[in-house]
């Protein structure tokens, strides 16, 4: 009977590694094959059968491609970019949240009712009026006319009120006894206090800013591209030369995974706090 | 937090000060959020584009809307796509409750199943590009197991292109969704699930009679938001096919799109993106009144 318990316990155990297994090799066996082709310069990855597994290990690629498109600058815009949205997306979403969570004023309610509505809306007409609206404030071709229309997110807003929420009266009274502005208590006093609800925003910003392409390619030239817009363009270009956009393909999408799995604590908490929000 | 208080100096009320605080963030939400609704309701009535006079044409473009032959094939694309959503909530909880569990590398597989949701979709959309042509490693291994006997041409046949974007769409963001279930997983009672198995429950009665049904706000949440990305789909299909071959993946974010920012039809594109806008406003609010009646269960 015991044993008869063991024997079903490994079967068990070993049905759920091999069904882990399976995922993971459909989740990332494309990664690591993208990998592998960017390799191996000079196969043809449409030769059949595929070279699958790399024969050899060579770096030309990458030199290469570093060399041709200047990555550097892709790379610096793409920083730019994910810096200025991230930090200038948490300000003012964390600022337009504070009222909402510890005021009580004429207009409330009918913000947030402004607010849950754009969650309704869709915006896909919005793509025309905004590029017309950039044009018009002659952002053309600038970084900020980049991060300008996704700066305030509904879905940040209401994370950060949540947050607010949170923190004890008590704190904000403290704050007034002392004579601080209400602006004062806000940067120095409730700021700090939320750190893991700006850790959350942040991931999810850095997240859609770094990958971010297609504004990029409407509002920006060529030489301004972020990394994924450059990606696009790279395809577009050399698509025969497949060790190029592999390598490519790899120095863009690696330094988003290294973010990832250094935070992946935050962001998993962050994602269940936010659906529970 | 409702009492006055009156302690220190401040040189604005509690409203002001409210206001003053919520106007960046406000204009900023007005300026790209709802001016583009409501400036693309004048402009949709207009022949805008780079060329020529702008002028007044009434419905003109909505006639026009709805005789051209792309723009029906794209709303039906788009409506054809939502097929996606079903198979994203079944495979994302069946992963969410294999990753339910402490076992060595539990964490190691959950970061896996995440990787393409954090990678850009231009990354994506150009390795499955690869993998899904003809002379590609998919037809390989179906070749090699016997699945298939002759190449198909994924991307580029008329009759397979949209399930093949649909299935990078729902490949990219199986771990999303696994997340978030994981989330509502693991705020399931465990005594409840032992208290069942106590009883004699089997597994998969477990998972049907207790786990789904507390699962419902997630499945809710995340039928939302999948449906509305499948309605919207863009950069997968822009990347890949860009509508082609014909009209066969042509969805109509995409081709809003071209009418705006390849043949500047500003007019008409503002046009479509109302029609468009509509339609998914009838589903969101479908959505939102059939989960609201008696808690119906979408699935």
């Amino acid at each position: 009977m015991k044993n008869n318990n063991l024997l079903k316990k490994i079967i068990h155990k070993t049905i759920v590694y091999v069904l882990l297994s399976l995922f993971a090799l459909l989740m990332m066996g494309p990664f690591l094959w993208l990998v592998s082709v960017s390799l191996m310069p000079g196969k043809n990855i449409f030769a059949f059968p595929p070279a699958i597994l790399p024969t050899f290990i060579d770096f030309k690629n990458y030199i290469e491609v570093w060399e041709y498109m200047d990555f550097l600058k892709y790379i610096w815009n793409t920083v730019i970019i994910t810096f200025l949205g991230v930090t200038l997306s948490i300000l003012f979403s964390a600022i337009t949240a504070y009222p909402l969570a510890v005021f009580k004023f004429k207009g409330r309610n009918f913000v947030f009712l402004l607010l849950v509505s754009t969650m309704i809306i869709p915006a896909a007409a919005g793509l025309v009026v905004n590029y017309l609206t950039i044009n018009k404030l002659g952002l053309i071709n600038t970084f900020t006319g980049v991060i300008l229309p996704t700066l305030v997110s509904v879905f940040n807003v209401f994370l950060f009120r949540q947050a607010f929420m949170g923190i004890p009266v008590d704190i904000r009274d403290s704050g007034k006894m002392d004579g601080a502005s209400e602006f004062r208590i806000w940067c120095q006093l409730m700021m700090p206090m939320i750190k893991p609800a700006i850790a959350v925003v942040a991931l999810f910003e850095f997240m859609q800013n770094w990958n971010m392409f297609l504004w990029p390619i409407i509002v920006l030239d060529t030489e301004k591209y972020p990394l994924a817009s450059a990606l696009s363009f790279l395809n577009g270009q050399f698509s025969y030369n497949f060790g190029w956009i592999a390598a490519g393909t790899v120095i863009s999408v690696l330094p988003i995974i290294i973010v990832f799995i250094f935070t992946q604590k935050y962001y998993m908490e962050g994602i269940s706090g936010a659906v529970k929000g | 937090m409702g009492k006055k208080r009156t302690i220190g100096f401040s040189r604005f009320s509690e409203v002001q000060t409210a206001w003053l605080f919520m106007a960046p963030g406000l204009i900023l939400l007005a300026l790209f959020t709802f001016w583009p609704i409501i400036f693309s309701l004048p402009l949709a009535f207009t022949n805008y584009s780079v060329i020529g006079e702008t002028s007044f044409v009434g419905l003109e473009n909505f006639k026009r809307a709805f005789a051209d032959v792309d723009f029906i094939a794209s709303i039906k694309n788009s409506l054809f796509y939502m097929i996606v959503v079903p198979f994203i909530q079944i495979i994302s909880i069946f992963m969410a409750i294999l990753v339910n569990r402490n076992i060595a590398g539990i964490k190691f597989f959950r970061t896996a199943y995440y990787i393409p949701v954090v990678t850009s979709m231009v990354a994506v959309a150009i390795i499955w590009g690869w993998l899904m042509s003809s002379n590609g490693v998919l037809n390989y291994l179906l070749m090699a197991t016997g699945l298939i006997s002759e190449k198909v041409n994924w991307l580029s046949d008329k009759d397979t292109a949209l399930w093949a974007l649909m299935f990078i769409t729902l490949w990219k963001g199986l771990g999303y969704y696994m997340m978030i279930y994981l989330a509502g997983l693991q705020a399931v009672p465990t005594d409840c699930i032992e208290a069942a198995k106590i009883d004699g429950a089997s597994n998969f009665q477990v998972i049907r009679k207790i786990t789904i049904p507390l699962l419902k706000p997630y499945i809710f949440f995340c039928t939302l938001i999948s449906l509305m990305g499948a309605i919207r789909v863009f950069d997968e299909v822009f990347v890949l096919t860009s509508g082609g071959p014909g009209n066969a993946t042509l969805t109509s974010s995409v081709y809003i799109y071209q009418q705006g920012f390849e043949k500047f039809e500003f007019g008409f594109s503002s046009a479509l993106g109302l029609i468009v806008s509509c339609i998914i406003m009838v589903f969101s609010i479908f959505v939102f009144v059939f989960n609201k009646k008696g808690g119906v269960n979408p699935y």
